[in-house]
């Protein structure tokens, strides 16, 4: 990975000397709270970089991971747009990893009732492809007119602004070029 | 060591409130939404796990123009502060940047810094322990102590955009004041450097677009004759005297008249 | 964006009409207030008084949906006072062509319309030619019928008295303004103009930002540094999947997609639909040959026209955009639905009305991070029947920017990678992977059939390795192209072939990836001049950071200004030099008689001052919003006669009688689009927790309404509750002949999440601009209660 991030010192304090750590209540409970006194919470963490996700401005984020969790974000200060700084979405993307309301596994909802259930991916991915090919198989137009068409008007696909380059061009290829799909559209248009 | 201060030119800041969370992201705090508040302001003033808080204010000058005044209100840091002269544990210092702490082993809950803050910052937040126990802990911002100690700037002024938000050294940026209060009188004719000298000065200096009264802030806030002799001879006299454990409950008592004797200089919350 | 967001401290002036960038893009604000301290003047122009309108020099109010009488005006202003650049107008623009006698503009209509197809005959907008097919000119503007006469004519009747009348803006600050942004059209000055979904989502949006154009072309503002026309995106990577044809009109770099249309019968006829005989899109057959190539790999070859007949094509004069995707659900034409990180039910225009068309869906797939209202729009929560709703609907939960890799194209066109900083949370995978795994799956399942749909999908190149998880670098170089035979990366867009020799995914984006190295990946923060930062990143085309930037420098080839060099021509060298990737070729010096064309991917290299590229007129005219409150000023046209109308089911109509008040829609600092991230954030929905409408004192006090109290708006397409926000912000517009109300409300909330709240769209109305489709969600009538 070519990512030279420079830890910058943003401030040099003449004379600045070990001295106690001011000790402040830091965590929810007790036992945070013990965990975090005295102790620098990202002394021993590589910050990696990122875009930030929201708007299209693009600073760049340093997020401060450790194996399991997001333990701080802050604005890159090398990134030439934001010089470190961010709003206040930029600032908290930790916790869109962190946020208790993420969806981390599968759902599925049956035909008519009223609530989800966990799948697994196999599960998912095999009603998605089924799906998609049977709506497909149906629908496919293969000349209209004498003209080769190749084509579906009833699979919608709608999405993209907050996917990555990599992502938009694998979707388009595969929804237009492989399953010749019309209704494609994303956030641009609205 | 040269001084350190942070300066927060209200008049550069856009009201973006990276400030809020950026402290919050920091310092692990919690969230302590409040209801609708009828503006766009998010808390009537900081608290426990909110130590700064944008301001919004819908102002008519005396000219009859317009403003939308916002400010990023936290702890002030006073050079000298009612909160340690209150404190009956030793809990609150000043540390080598400036910055007032409150040393949470020390802190026993009692609410007098909360009581006579100046500014009305500190708030006593409630934990529970591993046995459910409720306790109580004096919370307040710590101007990013532990990141100062590290060479870090405080996580409010690392997020902020605009340079609203400075930390530096005293007197460049006291000087660069001057210079930016000259540039923006013409549009804020009452805009005014705060820094009040009743407390002997601020180690967070405001630049305000507007009289301080505008914002909630005491115009010239001084710390109580009652509350300097309480902590520098009755404190340590009782303490002798009497134990420390004993204080606080004397302690409650001189706290009390010291509030209500300090009322008309406490700066109140602001007015939106 | 013509330019980029460290540009923006450039500008002598920064007018920001339809966008708020204090609040919507805060960071271009430590740029804004650059420009700001070095004296530049910036101009806020909003229907409402933001956070944007706070840190402005000035603040004027307008109504929403006027933008066209307020640019028109400030046209007239620069053209009746001189203010204009003149050396600009006459060389870079096409103001000197002559139009065609068949032109004719009158009360509102111009010549060629059918009312029956609601269309216009553009022909009759030609520029007139000579007998080789050259366009007549008249170098001194003075031709009764060039361009620059015309354009003085069609604005001489914007006068400040009509225009303040139509848009509620204090005159006197409407003046100021004109002279201000008006003072940037001298020789060396730079003014820019900034814009988002204030300036589009209206049925005249498109219009909008050519008046938008049409403006900075006569000021001399496009082309340089502190100048440009500059669209603020609103998501981290709406630029990208632009770019990548995610719209159903466009394939990768802004080519066409092929339709039933006659001449598309052929990939010949095809390309020379597309194909203009000049400018530098006569390159389009090398660009969509190359990615022919990489959507169908060995099954792409000259004798199968490069695979064209795999490409799906579209009904010729067909509309397939977002709202028309709706309509066809509601009408049960369409069966399954796939939705990447999107939510409808939320931001889509009259939304109610777009989640009950979804119960007739067969199926729904939602990948996204968290619950949305579209996923669950079967729920209770969501005023649903569960029973009554048989869409089978799967939820695949996708991972967040920094739990995968990739990159992401910002506002400025910079590609920036983004690594990967934890593993992905729980069970959750990156969108690519899921693409990739459902491609693999689908190609299976139609490996061994032979039906026209099989062979489609056997024929799609799916290069990305055998795991489930795709080798990202091969994206890139597929995205990037690469020399079939040799399979070398392509270094530059001009090495590309039309013979089915190289490949190109994406042909703006070629360059990006050379061998062995990622261009996007790439963090030298150095300013290389001009804070253009060209080894940061990479921005397309071919890195360039400010476009058009020929037109920087004079004719002779000179900057403009010192203080702005974009580049110049070094005749010693026999090169354009300085601070940019010339956006021009290279080494093309005086003695070529298109050295004074700067706007290169136009034909005739020069800026459009007069277009018969959009439907409604060659000129933006002032037509009312769909619903509006008054008739209109400027003509006895009330609405834009080239809107296409859709399902009349999906597109309720409120009129001024029952609906007075004028509404319109916006987003918060503090939550982002439909509010499945931000909403379910617990310190963003700290901040903002809670529904509410902005109100002036002034229409509380005529409804009685007080703090804090609910108000219940309604419009024609439903009601919603919400907190009241009383506020001095918010002043009645005052107009020509009466006094108008509005309201204002922001549309990120739902049922679902930390932060909840009434949904604005269900009342927004479900019609879109002439040429774009984008709804109408800026400017629409209401009425306000108290609950």
């Amino acid at each position: 990975m070519e990512m030279n991030v420079t830890r910058r010192q943003f401030l040099k304090l003449s004379g600045a000397v070990a001295a106690t750590l001011a000790i402040v209540e830091l965590g929810f409970d007790d036992k945070t709270a013990k965990a975090k006194s005295g102790e620098f919470k990202i002394a021993k963490l590589k910050p990696t970089p990122t875009i930030c996700p929201y708007c299209s401005v693009g600073c760049g984020i340093l997020v401060y991971a450790n194996e399991n969790d997001v333990v701080y974000t802050e604005g890159d200060p090398d990134h030439p747009i934001n010089e470190g700084t961010l709003c206040s979405k930029g600032t908290t993307v930790r916790q869109v990893y962190t946020s208790e309301k993420r969806i981390t596994k599968p759902m599925y909802r049956a035909p008519g009732s009223s609530k989800w259930e966990e799948v697994d991916w196999e599960f998912a991915f095999d009603k998605v492809v089924k799906n998609i090919k049977e709506t497909r198989d149906k629908s496919f137009i293969h000349q209209e007119g004498g003209v080769t068409v190749n084509r579906t008007d009833a699979i919608a696909y709608l999405g993209g602004a907050a996917l990555d380059n990599e992502e938009c061009h694998l979707n388009h290829k595969l929804f237009r070029a492989g399953l010749g799909l019309s209704y494609i559209e994303h956030q641009a248009r609205i | 060591m040269a001084d350190y201060i942070k300066f927060v030119d209200v008049t550069k800041c856009d009201g973006c409130r990276a400030c809020m969370v950026a402290c919050k992201n920091w310092n692990d705090l919690p969230t302590a939404t409040e209801e609708y508040s009828g503006s766009i302001q998010s808390h009537a003033k900081v608290n426990a796990h909110t130590w700064n808080v944008i301001t919004y204010n819908e102002h008519e000058t005396t000219n009859g123009n317009f403003e939308w005044l916002f400010r990023h209100q936290s702890c002030l840091h006073c050079v000298e502060a009612a909160c340690e002269k209150a404190c009956p544990e030793d809990a609150i210092s000043h540390t080598k940047f400036g910055s007032v702490v409150i040393d949470a082993d020390k802190c026993v809950g009692c609410g007098y810094c909360a009581q006579n803050c100046t500014f009305d910052v500190v708030e006593l937040a409630t934990y529970k322990d591993k046995h459910g126990k409720e306790y109580r802990k004096a919370q307040k911002c710590t101007l990013c102590t532990d990141r100062l100690e590290e060479g870090l700037q405080p996580a409010c002024v690392t997020a902020c955009h605009t340079e609203c938000l400075v930390y530096d050294e005293k007197n460049k940026v006291l000087a660069e004041a001057e210079v930016r209060l000259s540039k923006i009188k013409e549009r804020f004719p009452n805009a005014n450097i705060y820094n009040p000298q009743g407390i002997k000065g601020t180690t967070t200096v405001y630049l305000l677009a507007e009289k301080p009264s505008v914002y909630g802030l005491p115009e010239n806030p001084k710390v109580p004759l009652s509350q300097v002799v309480w902590k520098d001879y009755a404190q340590p006299l009782g303490k002798a005297m009497f134990g420390v454990t004993t204080m606080a409950v004397v302690g409650s008592v001189i706290a009390h008249a010291i509030k209500k004797d300090s009322g008309d200089h406490k700066g109140g919350q602001d007015h939106e | 964006m013509t330019n980029h967001w460290n540009d923006l401290q450039y500008a002598d002036a920064l007018m920001v009409i339809g966008a708020n960038p204090a609040e919507n893009h805060p960071i271009s604000f430590r740029w804004i207030s650059k420009a700001i301290e070095k004296g530049g003047k910036l101009i806020s122009v909003d229907p409402r008084y933001t956070r944007t309108s706070q840190m402005a020099n000035m603040y004027a109010q307008l109504r929403s949906g006027t933008d066209i009488a307020f640019i028109g005006g400030m046209i007239s202003y620069a053209l009746e006072n001189n203010l204009f650049h003149k050396e600009y107008v006459a060389n870079y623009t096409n103001a000197s062509w002559i139009v065609e006698d068949s032109y004719s503009f009158e009360d509102g209509m111009f010549s060629g319309y059918d009312e029956k197809t609601r269309t216009y005959d553009k022909k009759q907008w030609a520029f007139k030619v000579d007998a080789e097919g050259n366009t007549l000119k008249d170098p001194t503007l003075q031709h009764p019928n060039c361009v620059f006469q015309l354009m003085k004519k069609h604005y001489s009747r914007y006068d400040a008295d009509t225009v303040c009348g139509v848009t509620g803006t204090d005159k006197k600050m409407y003046i100021e303004i004109c002279k201000t942004f008006g003072a940037t059209g001298q020789v060396g000055k730079a003014g820019t103009i900034l814009y988002a979904m204030g300036g589009t989502q209206h049925t005249v949006g498109t219009q909008n930002i050519r008046a938008y154009a049409i403006l900075q072309l006569i000021l001399g503002n496009i082309g340089i540094a502190g100048g440009g026309v500059n669209a603020l995106r609103g998501e981290s990577n709406v630029q990208g999947s632009t770019d990548f044809g995610l719209l159903y009109h466009n394939v990768p770099g802004y080519m066409d997609v092929p339709t039933t249309a006659e001449g598309d019968l052929t990939y010949e006829g095809f390309l020379a639909r597309i194909t203009p005989k000049s400018g530098y899109k006569i390159n389009h057959p090398k660009f969509y040959t190359s990615m022919l190539k990489s959507f169908y790999g060995d099954n792409a070859t000259k004798d199968n026209e490069f695979g064209y007949h795999y490409m799906p094509k579209i009904q010729a004069g067909k509309n397939y955009s977002f709202m028309r995707i709706f309509d066809a659900m509601y009408r049960k034409e369409i069966e399954g639905m796939i939705l990447y990180g999107s939510n409808p039910v939320v931001g889509g225009p009259n939304s109610f009305k777009e989640q009950a068309a979804m119960g007739n869906l067969k199926w729904m797939v939602a990948i996204d991070l968290f619950e949305t209202e579209t996923s669950t729009f079967w729920q209770k929560e969501a005023g649903s029947d569960p029973a009554s709703i048989q869409t089978e609907v799967i939820f695949l939960p996708a991972c967040s920017s920094f739990e995968k890799e990739g990159s992401v194209t910002n506002s400025g066109r910079w590609m920036q990678y983004r690594w990967q900083a934890i593993k992905s949370k729980g069970e959750s995978r990156s969108d690519l992977e899921i693409t990739h795994m459902l491609a693999r799956r689908l190609k299976e399942l139609y490996k061994n059939e032979a039906t026209p749909a099989a062979k489609q999908m056997q024929a799609l190149y799916w290069n990305y390795g055998e795991h489930d998880h795709p080798d990202i670098d091969l994206v890139c170089r597929d995205i990037n192209g690469y020399d079939w035979k040799t399979k070398k990366q392509i270094k530059s867009f001009g090495d590309l072939k039309d013979d089915g020799s190289t490949t190109a995914g994406c042909w703006i984006y070629t360059g990006f990836y050379p061998e062995n190295d990622n261009l996007a990946k790439r963090r030298d923060n150095k300013d290389t001049g001009m804070s253009n930062f060209l080894n940061w990143s990479f921005a397309w085309p071919a890195n360039r950071r400010v476009l058009y930037n020929r037109a920087s420098a004079d004719l002779n080839g000179k900057a403009w200004s010192k203080e702005r060099v974009g580049i110049e021509w070094d005749g010693l060298k026999g090169q354009w030099v300085g601070n940019d990737v010339p956006d021009f070729v290279k080494d093309k010096g005086p003695q070529d008689p298109t050295f004074a064309d700067p706007f290169i991917m136009q034909v005739g290299g020069k800026g459009y001052l007069f277009s018969s590229g959009l439907n409604e007129g060659p000129f933006p005219e002032h037509y009312e919003p769909y619903e509006n409150p008054m008739s209109n000023s400027f003509s006895s046209v009330q609405f834009n006669p080239a809107v296409q109308f859709g399902e009349k089911e999906m597109n309720a109509k409120g009129e001024s009688d029952k609906y007075p008040i004028v509404a319109t829609t916006y987003r918060l600092s503090e939550h982002w689009q439909s509010g499945v991230m931000t909403r379910n954030v617990p310190w963003l929905a700290e901040l903002v927790n809670n529904m509410f409408i902005e109100i002036s004192e002034e229409l509380a006090k005529e409804k009685g309404i007080k703090e804090k109290d609910k108000v219940v708006v309604s419009t024609a397409r439903g009601e919603i509750e919400a907190y009241a926000m009383i506020t001095k912000r918010f002043k009645p517009y005052k107009l020509k002949d009466k006094t108008v109300h509005h309201i204002g409300m922001p549309w990120h909330f739902g049922y679902k999440g930390i932060a909840t709240g009434a949904t604005a769209n269900r009342l927004t109305p479900h019609i879109g601009d002439a040429n774009s489709t984008i709804p109408e969600y800026k400017a629409f009538l209401c009425d306000v209660r108290r609950a």
